[in-house]
């Protein structure tokens, strides 16, 4: 039996060990990508949608990898949240890898568009921001810190504000410096996808939480839900002049 | 007559001759037996020196002492053995730390069994080094199944890195091992990339005008209309300019790279701004930019070469005003803190894209190749400042962002006899925090 457990942990630090793995396919992805956006390599973004399979493959391997685990081990408690939040991790971050070669795809749409410096400094500065965001999501959940995982949600107010200045820097690129709109369209995109990529680090930072507690942010709403059902049906009876159920 | 005999006579009975008898045979066959026992224990001793590979020969059949004499040298030769071993492992390990490239050694089942300090990145790693310790593992299955491979990694980062990791196998008597070594290459690729680059933008430079001159003499040698050859004839003097201003800069920056401190003296840094400005200040006009420090009273002192440390402050001036839009502004401070002197010039530009900062200081590297040309640079300005600022002790910095702006920043020893001396140590070594710069001392042709 300690035997059979002592195989049952290694199995869930391969899995932990792959998702870093996948993570940090991801995080090399972003800032590739933006190297492709600005510097119209068209190569490269042809490289990197070729390397998404890669990143896919690694996920459908640790699914995988986790339903056999549940299926075969049966874990309880803190083991099972650790294999059920790999599970969501793989969706999270295959996610991301899918919104840079998104980028890399916008790059190809808008071949030859001249960016303005402003532009391309706030792509730059987003990429950065996400690739940011992404490793310290990693780091939280490597290190088991739910704290934060918590903060993730703050600390992605920065990547939101350059979000929306690069939209309207965007507006004015279009209006002032003649964007044209087909680019202008595509820019917005792209900018929404670093800006998704940040949502994932967040909620990979929620499901760290949900890892290491056992609670989810969800779970707030889900009471405040409860609540009002509860205070309706209260009203309700009180009104029929019903007492109240115990 | 022995003694129990003597006892025998004495007591004068059969009886006592009886124990007498039987007390002697008593000690004869103890006598006996402890002989054997001696024997057997010495060819048990001899026995197992044997399997142990000991030469433990002994005086006598029956004497275990001596066997055990030859074990005990032979355990304090095993013992000094092992130390040298010791020694001669915890020689290796120091010399495996020591070296940059990281090592690891595993077993025939892929286990890391030795690995160096530089190793331990890439154990448990995460982020870039994570694909590298993938990289590892893939490769060393490969080396135990006999094939030795390499595999080079790019990595993003930040920072961005590129990594060669080796595998071999190890063959032995115990099985096949295997052993990885991860050497870093950004440097070496970097170095490789400047020397290529180099060669090819300085034959780009000087060719492209003189090409362009010898097109247009051609076209002139055949125009009758007097105002196309005057237009042409203006090309030609544009080009003739561009040309000379490259071949100046140049011979400028062979001068500083020799690290020639012509005259050092005592200069007061705000006399050095006016200067340039002043010499700046007719193209900021031009392109509707104003500078902003020409009032600058700091009083800050440095030994310096007045005139390379114009001319760096001059390239720095005009880089500023080429790279800002029409209205913008250029502000140049200087400032004393502590031992040193900081010196900034600050714009509202264009800014640097991050991937080219750590280039922008190479000769001829252009940003933007279109612009720079647009705005007629050699390509040289900042290889300039970076050399100047490395004969007199200083370091650069760098900070910029796309779309805002970009800050230089020069640093000195303050002070008259704390600053730069008669001959400068080679520019690579000296220079900046922020910037390294990777360009081989004496790299021109």
């Amino acid at each position: 039996m300690p035997e059979q457990r002592k195989t049952f942990h290694q199995e869930l630090d391969e899995i932990r060990d792959d998702i870093v793995r996948l993570a940090a396919l991801v995080s090399e992805f972003i800032p590739r990508g933006t190297d492709v956006l600005l510097s119209n390599d068209m190569q490269g973004a042809l490289d990197l949608i070729e390397a998404d399979d890669e990143l896919d493959m690694l996920t459908l391997r640790i699914e995988e990898q986790c339903y056999h685990t549940l299926a075969l081990q049966q874990p309880m408690a803190s083991d099972l949240r650790a294999i059920v939040t790999a599970v969501w991790l793989t969706g999270e971050l295959e996610r991301s890898g899918d919104l840079m070669v998104n980028v890399a795809k916008g790059a190809r749409r808008i071949y030859g568009a001249n960016l303005d410096p402003r532009l391309r400094g706030l792509i730059e500065r987003m990429s950065e921001e996400a690739g940011r965001l992404m490793k310290l999501a990693v780091d939280a959940y490597v290190e088991r810190n739910a704290s934060l995982g918590a903060a993730l949600d703050d600390i992605d107010d920065g990547l939101d504000q350059l979000h929306r200045d690069y939209i309207e820097a965007i507006m004015e690129s279009h209006a002032i410096e003649g964007l044209s709109l087909q680019a202008a369209v595509q820019l917005a995109l792209i900018g929404r996808y670093y800006e998704r990529i940040g949502d994932h680090a967040v909620n990979i930072g929620q499901r760290v939480q949900y890892m290491v507690t056992g609670w989810m942010p969800e779970q707030t709403g889900a009471a405040r839900a409860a609540a009002r059902a509860s205070a309706v049906e209260l009203s309700s009876a009180l009104a029929e002049g019903a007492p109240p159920a115990p | 007559m022995t003694h129990l005999g003597m006892v025998a006579v004495a007591t004068g009975s059969a009886a006592g001759v009886a124990v007498a008898a039987a007390v002697l045979a008593a000690i004869v066959s103890g006598l006996v037996t402890c002989r054997v026992v001696r024997r057997r224990q010495t060819a048990d001793l001899v026995d197992a020196s044997r399997r142990l590979g000991i030469d433990a020969t002994p005086s006598a059949a029956d004497d275990p002492a001596s066997v055990v004499a030859a074990l005990e040298r032979a355990a304090r030769l095993a013992r000094a053995e092992a130390d040298d071993v010791s020694q001669a492992r915890s020689r290796v390990q120091q010399a495996l730390d020591s070296l940059p490239q990281a090592v690891l050694i595993t077993d025939a089942t892929g286990t890391v069994v030795e690995r160096n300090t530089a190793a331990e990145a890439f154990v448990s790693a995460r982020h870039s080094d994570a694909l590298v310790e993938a990289a590892v593992a893939e490769l060393i299955d490969r080396a135990l199944r006999g094939e030795p491979a390499s595999r080079t990694v790019d990595l993003f980062g930040p920072p961005r890195r590129v990594v060669v990791v080796t595998t071999t196998p190890l063959e032995s008597d115990a099985g096949r091992a295997a052993v990885a070594v991860v050497e870093d290459v950004t440097e070496r690729r970097q170095l490789e990339a400047i020397r290529t680059d180099f060669v090819a933008n300085i034959s780009h430079e000087l060719k492209t005008p003189v090409g362009a001159i010898g097109l247009l003499a051609e076209t002139l040698e055949s125009e009758d209309d007097p105002v196309v050859s005057a237009r042409l004839a203006g090309r030609i003097q544009f080009e003739s300019l561009r040309v000379g201003r490259t071949i100046e800069d140049l011979l400028e920056l062979s001068r500083i790279e020799l690290g020639q401190v012509s005259v050092l003296e005592t200069v007061v840094l705000d006399e050095i701004v006016r200067e340039a400005m002043q010499r700046i200040g007719p193209a900021a006009e031009q392109a509707g930019i104003t500078l902003v420090g020409d009032a600058v009273q700091s009083g800050v002192v440095v030994s310096a070469d007045r005139r390379q440390l114009t001319s760096a402050l001059s390239n720095l001036l005009d880089n500023a005003v080429k790279y800002s839009d029409a209205g913008g502004t250029v502000d140049v401070e200087v400032s004393e803190r502590g031992d040193e002197v900081v010196l900034s010039v600050a714009d509202h530009g264009i800014g640097i894209p991050t991937r080219d900062i750590e280039r922008v200081f190479e000769r001829f590297y252009r940003v933007d190749q279109a612009r720079s040309r647009q705005t007629g640079g050699t390509g040289l300005g900042l290889a300039i400042v970076r050399h100047v600022v490395a004969n007199h002790h200083g370091t650069v910095e760098v900070e910029s962002r796309l779309g805002e702006g970009s800050r230089f920043t020069l640093r000195f020893p303050a002070g008259p006899g704390r600053g730069a001396h008669s001959v400068s140590a080679p520019a690579a070594s000296v220079l900046d925090v922020r910037v390294p710069d990777p360009i081989p001392e004496r790299l021109s042709p």
